[in-house]
C-alpha cells in the first residue's frame, strides 16, 4: 500500500476499531479521532515531501478491483486507482487540515459520541478517497459513502430543524449523484481500454475516458455520435448532467437552497466540513471529470457555466446581505465565493483554472474560520440572530480580532489567500475573450460587483454586531472571550490564510503545472473535434 | 544581485524603512493594557528611525529611473509577477514626506490621545497605516501597489472607526470603506485590462502603445483614484471620515490615504492616453470647485478642512490631467505639510476646548466655528502654526503653496493655449479655485481666531508635544526652506520639476490680484456678520449622500427580493417536488397493497393449488420422476429449437 492509501484507509480502519470500543468510554472516541487526524497530518507531510512539482499524476496506486466477463458485452473492469496531481494534492492537504480542526471542534459533542466519531472517521476517509480516486466507479462509491455520514451527522446532532435540513441536503445531493451515475453508465458503455484489441474491455478509468482514442466508435458518447436528444447530442447532454450534478454540490444558483438550511442546522464542526470540503467537490468534479472528459460540451456550454457562476456571485451576495442569521449569511457568502470558482473554470485559461483551484483552497480555509466563529457565538448564547448583538468588540477583543481577520480575508483583502484566488480568476476571466473567447468581458467586469457586495455585508455585520455599545439580548452577563481550544482552532487557520496570501507560490508550485497541462491537453482534444 | 551587493545597496535600507512601521504595529499587538503608555513611545521612536532612513535614502540615492530592485513573487502561466522597490525621485520624496508627517502625527497623538482606552490599538494601526502607504509608494509592480492600496483602505477603515462605540463613527468607517471599494473595483478592472493586453504589471514597462483598451484601462484605474483621492462623484466619504480622531484626519488628508490616488496618477502617467487625460482634468476641475464651495458653507472646523482637501486634490488631479504632472505632484507634497499642519492645529484647538470644557458645565460643539472665536490670544503658538499653513493653502507669496500653485497655473495656461477650446473652461475652473481658496480659509481663520469669543471659558495652550508638530509642519509650509541651497532640497525638487518650467509673471500677477481680492472680499463679508448662511444643496454633500442612500436602499431592496425568491420560489418548487414524490409514493403504496398484493396473494393462492397438484406428482416413485423429467426435457428441447 502506498502512503496515499494509508491516508484514505487509516480513518476507515479506525472507525471499524471504534465499533469494538464500548460506548461508555466517552473520551476514547475523541482521542482516537484526534490521534488519527494527527497520524494523517504526518502522512501528509511525508507525501508533500516526496511530491515533485510537475504536471501529471504521482503516488499512483492501481489494483484490480472488479473484473466481470459479460460475454458479448465485453469485460467490466473497475480498479482501485488512486493518485495525486496538482489538483488533488491541495484538496487532500486541505481535507487533512480541516478534519483535524473539525475533530478539535467536535470536542464538545456530548450526545452519543461513539456514533458521532465513527461517522466522522468514515467521512474523513471517504472525502480523501474521493479526492484521490481516478476510477469513476471508485469515486462514486467514495462519494456516496461521504453523503451518508453527513446525512446522519446533520440529522442527529443538528439544530431544531435538523430533520428537514438533513433530508433536503440528502435529496438534493442524491439528485446530483443520480445525474452523475447516469453519465458514468453512459461512459462505461462508450469507453474501452486502449489495449483491448480482441475483446472489448470496458473501463471506469478516468484517464482513459479523457482520451478520445478510447471511445468506442458508434457508442452513445462517441465523438461523432449522431444520437441526438432534442437540440443536443448525447455528449452535450452528458456534460450537462455532470455539470448539474456537480454544481448542486458547489452549490450554484438555482441549486443552492439546501446549503443555508444544512449549515444553519448542522453542528459547528459539520458546518466546517461541509463548507470547507464538501463544497469543493463541485469544482473538483468539474475539473477532474466534466471538463477533461467532455471538452466539447464544456466549450459549447462555457457561456452557461460562466453565467451561472456570475449569477451565483451576485445572487449569493445579495442573499447574504438580506440574511438576519449569522450562519445563514456565511452560508450565502459561500455560494457567492464558489461562484468565482465557476467563473474561473468557465474561462478555461491558465489563470482562470489556477485561480479556481486556489480559490477552492482559500475558501476552504476561510470558510472554516467563518463557521468556527459563528460557532463560538452560538456556543455561548444559542442565538445566531445578528440583530441581537451589538458592541461585542468592547467585551470580546480576541474574538473580534479573529472575526475581522476572517471577514476581511473572505472579502478579499490583499495579504490573505482569498485575494490571490480572486485576482487570478478575474485575470483569467477577463483574458478569456482574447485567448479562447469562452467568457465575455462583461461577465468578468460584472463579477467584481460581488467584491463590493461582499464588503457590504461583512462590514454591515461588523457594524451591527461588533460596533456600538455592548448589548446581548440572550445573556445579561458579559460573554467570555475565546478559550484555549478555540484559539487552537482559529489561530492555525488565520496563519494559513495569511501565509497563502503572502506566499502564493507555495501553492502555485502544485497548481500551476496542473493548470498549464490541463488547458493545453484540453485544447488538443478540441482540435480533434474540428477537423 | 548577490547578498553582499544587496546589503550595500539602498534597497536594504528601503526594506528596513518599510518594515519599521510594520514592526511598530506588531509590537502594539503584544503590549498589555497595563503598559499602554509604552505604545506611543515605542511607535514614535520607530517612526523616527523610519524618517531618518527615508532622509538618508533621499539624499544618497542618485535617481536614475532604473533604480529598481525586484524579486519574483509568484508566476502564473509562466509569466512572473515581481515585487520590489522602485526608488525614483517621486517615490523617495513621497517616502520622506509620508514618514515625516506620520512621525509628527505619532508625536501629536501621544498628547491628543493620552488616556484613550484603545491607545495600543490606535498606535498599532497608525503604524500599519504608515507601512501600507510606504509600501504603496515604493512598490515597483501595480499588483503590489493594488495590495497596499487596499491595505491603506483597510487601515483607514479601522482608524476612522476608532471610536466604534459611537454609531456615527461606525457608520462613517463603513461608508468610507465601501465608497473606496467602488473605486478599487475600477482599479482592479484596470489591472485586468493591463494584464490581458500586456501580461505584465511592472510599472516601468507598462505598454506605451495607445489603444482603445489602454484608454479603458486608464479610465478604470482613474476610477480607483476617484475613490481614494475623494474626487467627484465619490468624495462624500471624506467629510464623514472626520468622525475619526483628528490626528488620523491629518494623516488621511495629508500624506497617507488621499495622497495615494494622486501619487498613483503620477506614477503611471504614461498609461493615460489623451482621451483619458481629458476625463481626468474634467473630473479634477469639478471636484476642485465643488470642494471649494463646500468648504465655504460648512461650520464644522474639520469638515471645512475636509472640503478644502477635496478641492485641493481636485486641483492637483486637474493639473495632472492638463499635463502639469510634476507641478501637480509638487503641490501634493506641499499640501501634505500645510494640510497636516492645519488638521493638527484644528486638533489642538479641539483638544484645548475639550480640556476647558471639563471645567465648565455647558456642553457645546467645540468643532463648530460659530462657537469659537478669539483664540488668537489664548492659543498663540497654535495660531502661529495655523496661520502659516493657511497662508500656504491660500497661496500667499513666500509659502510653498504659492510656489507650486504658480507652477501649475503657468503650465496650465500654456496648455490651454490661445485658441478658444474646452481647455479654457478647465483653466477658468483653476482661476475660480484660486479665488475661492483664500476666501474659505479666511472665513475659518477669522471666526476661530479673530472674531469675538462667544463665551468666557479658560483655555490653556496645548502641551508641548502637540505644539511642536504643528510648528514643524508650518515650517515645511514656508518657501525659503525649499529655496535654500544648503538644504539640497532644491536640487531634489529640481530633479522632479524640469528646469524648463518657469512661472509666468503675468500669471503670478493675476493670481496675486485674485488672492488679494478674495481676502478683501472675505474681510468685508465676514467682518461683522454672524454665520447664518446655510445651503440646502450643500448640507447633504451635493446630494451625493442622497444618491448613496438610494443605491444602498436599492441594493437592500434587491437583496430582499432575492431572499424572498429563495424562500418563496425555489424552496416552494423543491417542496412541491417533494410533495409530488410523497404523493406518488402513497399512490404506489396503495396500489401495492390493493393491486399488487392482490396479485401476489392470488399468485400465492394459485401456487398453492399447483403445489398440491405437483405434490401429488411427487409420490416417491422413481419411475414417475423419470417420466416427468423426460417430459420436461422434451418440452425444453422443443422450446430451444422453435
Amino acid at each position: 500500500m502506498s502512503l496515499l492509501s494509508y491516508l484514505i484507509f487509516v480513518p476507515i480502519l479506525a472507525a471499524l476499531l471504534a465499533i469494538l470500543i464500548p460506548a461508555r468510554l466517552h473520551n476514547s472516541f475523541r482521542v482516537l479521532s484526534l490521534t488519527i487526524s494527527i497520524i494523517q497530518v504526518i502522512i501528509l507531510i511525508l507525501i508533500i515531501n516526496r511530491y515533485s512539482f510537475r504536471a501529471g499524476f504521482q503516488f499512483i496506486e492501481k489494483i484490480p478491483w472488479i473484473s466481470l466477463e459479460l460475454g458479448t458485452w465485453g469485460i467490466l473492469k473497475a480498479e482501485y486507482f488512486v493518485a495525486l496531481d496538482g489538483l488533488s494534492l491541495p484538496m487532500v492537504a486541505l481535507s487533512v487540515g480541516i478534519m483535524l480542526i473539525a475533530t478539535i471542534s467536535s470536542w464538545t459533542i456530548e450526545k452519543n459520541q461513539k456514533g458521532y466519531f465513527i461517522l466522522l472517521l468514515i467521512l474523513n476517509g471517504a472525502i480523501i478517497g474521493s479526492f484521490c480516486a481516478l476510477d469513476f466507479l471508485l469515486f462514486y462509491v467514495f462519494f456516496e459513502f461521504m453523503l451518508l455520514p453527513m446525512y446522519f451527522l446533520i440529522g442527529i446532532w443538528g439544530g431544531p430543524k435538523r430533520e428537514y435540513a438533513s433530508i433536503k441536503f440528502f435529496l438534493y445531493t442524491l439528485l446530483g449523484s443520480i445525474l452523475i451515475l447516469l453519465v458514468i453508465v453512459g461512459l462505461y458503455l462508450s469507453v474501452k481500454t486502449p489495449d483491448s484489441n480482441e475483446q472489448l474491455v470496458h473501463t471506469f478509468n478516468v484517464l482513459y475516458m479523457q482520451d478520445s482514442n478510447n471511445l468506442i466508435p458508434g457508442s452513445v458518447l462517441s465523438l461523432n455520435s449522431d444520437k441526438y436528444l432534442g437540440p443536443y447530442s448525447f455528449r452535450l447532454w452528458a456534460f450537462l448532467l455532470l455539470f448539474i450534478g456537480f454544481i448542486i454540490k458547489l452549490p450554484a444558483v438555482p441549486f443552492h437552497t439546501w446549503l443555508p438550511d444544512a449549515h444553519v442546522e448542522a453542528p459547528t464542526p459539520i458546518s466546517v466540513i461541509l463548507a470547507a470540503l464538501l463544497l469543493k467537490f463541485g469544482g473538483y468534479g468539474l475539473l477532474r471529470f466534466a471538463y477533461p472528459i467532455f471538452p466539447d460540451g464544456a466549450i459549447h456550454f462555457s457561456w452557461l457555466v460562466g453565467f451561472i457562476g456570475l449569477v451565483s456571485i451576485i445572487y449569493g451576495a445579495l442573499n447574504a446581505l438580506a440574511s438576519r442569521d449569522l450562519k445563514r449569511l456565511i452560508a450565502y457568502s459561500s455560494v457567492s465565493h464558489m461562484g468565482f470558482v465557476l467563473l474561473g473554470i468557465a474561462s478555461a485559461t491558465v489563470e482562470g483554472i489556477t485561480g479556481a483551484v486556489y480559490q477552492m483552497f482559500s475558501h476552504g480555509i476561510i470558510s472554516a474560520m467563518l463557521f468556527l466563529i459563528a460557532g463560538v457565538l452560538y456556543d455561548r448564547t444559542h442565538d445566531r440572530l445578528i440583530e441581537n448583538y451589538s458592541g461585542l468588540a468592547t467585551k470580546m477583543r480576541a474574538y473580534t480580532a479573529f472575526v475581522l481577520i476572517a471577514f476581511f480575508a473572505s472579502m478579499g483583502l490583499p495579504g490573505f489567500a482569498g485575494f490571490m484566488g480572486e485576482v487570478m480568476i478575474f485575470f483569467g476571466a477577463f483574458q478569456s475573450h482574447t485567448v479562447n473567447g469562452l467568457v465575455p468581458v462583461w461577465m468578468a467586469i460584472t463579477s467584481t460587483i460581488g467584491l463590493l457586495l461582499g464588503a457590504a455585508y461583512y462590514l454591515w455585520t461588523i457594524q451591527r454586531m461588533f460596533y456600538g455599545t455592548y448589548a446581548v439580548r440572550s445573556s445579561l452577563m458579559d460573554l467570555p472571550d475565546l478559550d484555549r481550544r478555540e484559539y487552537t482552532m482559529l489561530l492555525p487557520l488565520a496563519v494559513a490564510a495569511l501565509v497563502f496570501g503572502i506566499l502564493p507560490q507555495l501553492l502555485l508550485n502544485y497548481i500551476n503545472p496542473f493548470a498549464i497541462d490541463f488547458v493545453s491537453s484540453w485544447f488538443l482534444f478540441e482540435k480533434l473535434l474540428t477537423p | 544581485m548577490t547578498a553582499t551587493e544587496f546589503s550595500s545597496s539602498p534597497f536594504l535600507l528601503a526594506l528596513i524603512l518599510l518594515s519599521l512601521p510594520l514592526v511598530s504595529s506588531c509590537v502594539a499587538f503584544f503590549i498589555k493594557d497595563k503598559f499602554a503608555w509604552l505604545s506611543p513611545l515605542i511607535s514614535s521612536l520607530l517612526l523616527l528611525l523610519t524618517f531618518l532612513a527615508s532622509s538618508v535614502l533621499l539624499f544618497q540615492v542618485d535617481s536614475q529611473p532604473t533604480n529598481k530592485f525586484t524579486i519574483d513573487w509568484f508566476s502564473i502561466n509562466n509569466k512572473p509577477i515581481t515585487i520590489g522597490f522602485l526608488l525614483d525621485t517621486p517615490a523617495l520624496l513621497m517616502t520622506a514626506v509620508v514618514s515625516f508627517v506620520s512621525l509628527l502625527v505619532h508625536v501629536f497623538s501621544a498628547g491628543y490621545m493620552a488616556g484613550d482606552k484603545g491607545l495600543v490599538r490606535y498606535f498599532g494601526l497608525l503604524g500599519f497605516f504608515t507601512f501600507s502607504m510606504l509600501g504603496l509608494v515604493m512598490s515597483s509592480n501595480l499588483l503590489l501597489t493594488f495590495c497596499f492600496w487596499e491595505l491603506v483602505g483597510f487601515s483607514s477603515y479601522r482608524l476612522i472607526g476608532h471610536w466604534y462605540e459611537k454609531h456615527t463613527a461606525a457608520r462613517a468607517s463603513t461608508k468610507a470603506f465601501l465608497i473606496n471599494k467602488v473605486g478599487d473595483l475600477g482599479f482592479l478592472i484596470g489591472l485586468m485590462i493591463l494584464w490581458s493586453i500586456s501580461g505584465n504589471l511592472e510599472i516601468l514597462s507598462l505598454p506605451p502603445i495607445s489603444s482603445t483598451w489602454l484608454t479603458a484601462a486608464g479610465i478604470c484605474i482613474f476610477i480607483g483614484v476617484i475613490g481614494k483621492s475623494a474626487q467627484f462623484p465619490l468624495f462624500n466619504w471624506l467629510p464623514d471620515a472626520m468622525e475619526g480622531p483628528t490626528p488620523i484626519s491629518a494623516l488621511i488628508h495629508a500624506a497617507t490615504m488621499v495622497a495615494a490616488g494622486v501619487f498613483l496618477l503620477v506614477r503611471i502617467e504614461p498609461v493615460f492616453t489623451p482621451d483619458c487625460l481629458v476625463l481626468i482634468s474634467v473630473i479634477g476641475s469639478i471636484t476642485a470647485i465643488a470642494g471649494a464651495i463646500g468648504a465655504l458653507f460648512q461650520f464644522d472646523i474639520k469638515r471645512i478642512l475636509a472640503y478644502s482637501t477635496i478641492s485641493q486634490l481636485g486641483f492637483m488631479v486637474m493639473a495632472i490631467g492638463s499635463g502639469a504632472t510634476e507641478s501637480g505632484y509638487l503641490h501634493l507634497l506641499h499640501h501634505a505639510f500645510f494640510k497636516a499642519g492645519l488638521f493638527l492645529g484644528a486638533g489642538s484647538i479641539i483638544h484645548a476646548m475639550h480640556q476647558a470644557q471639563h471645567h465648565t458645565p455647558d456642553a457645546m460643539d467645540v468643532q463648530d466655528i460659530r462657537n469659537l472665536g478669539g483664540l488668537r490670544k489664548k492659543l498663540p503658538i497654535t495660531f502661529l502654526g495655523f496661520i502659516i499653513c493657511s497662508a500656504a493653502l491660500a497661496g500667499l507669496p513666500l509659502t510653498s503653496g504659492f510656489l507650486s500653485k504658480e507652477l501649475i497655473l503657468s503650465e496650465m495656461s500654456v496648455w490651454a493655449s490661445s485658441a478658444i477650446s474646452w481647455r479654457w473652461v478647465i483653466m477658468g475652473a483653476a482661476w475660480i479655485v484660486t479665488f475661492l481658496t483664500p476666501l474659505y480659509i479666511f472665513r475659518l481663520v477669522w471666526f476661530v481666531f479673530f472674531n469675538k469669543p462667544k463665551n468666557e471659558i479658560q483655555i490653556q495652550e496645548v502641551p508641548l508635544i502637540m505644539r511642536v508638530p504643528v510648528l514643524m509642519l508650518s515650517l515645511g509650509a514656508i518657501t525659503f526652506l525649499f529655496a535654500q541651497d544648503s538644504w539640497q532640497l532644491t536640487s531634489i525638487i529640481g530633479r522632479l520639476v524640469p528646469s524648463s518650467t518657469h512661472t509666468d509673471i503675468t500669471i503670478t500677477l493675476v493670481s496675486l490680484i485674485l488672492i488679494s481680492t478674495s481676502l478683501v472680499t472675505g474681510y468685508f463679508i465676514y467682518r461683522q456678520k454672524e454665520l447664518t448662511m446655510q445651503s440646502d444643496l450643500l448640507s447633504p454633500q451635493f446630494y451625493l449622500d442622497w444618491l448613496n442612500d438610494r443605491i444602498v436602499r436599492f441594493t437592500l431592496f434587491l437583496s430582499s427580493i432575492t431572499s424572498v425568491f429563495d424562500k418563496k420560489w425555489i424552496d416552494t418548487f423543491i417542496h412541491g417536488l417533494a410533495y409530488l414524490q410523497v404523493t406518488l409514493a402513497h399512490v404506489v403504496s396503495w396500489s401495492d397493497r390493493n393491486l399488487l398484493d392482490g396479485f401476489v396473494n392470488g399468485t400465492a393462492y394459485s401456487t398453492r393449488g399447483i403445489g398440491s397438484m405437483t405434490r401429488s406428482l411427487a409420490n416417491g416413485k422413481i419411475q414417475s420422476y423419470l417420466l416427468w423429467a423426460m417430459a420436461g426435457l422434451v418440452i425444453f428441447i422443443f422450446w430451444i429449437l422453435y
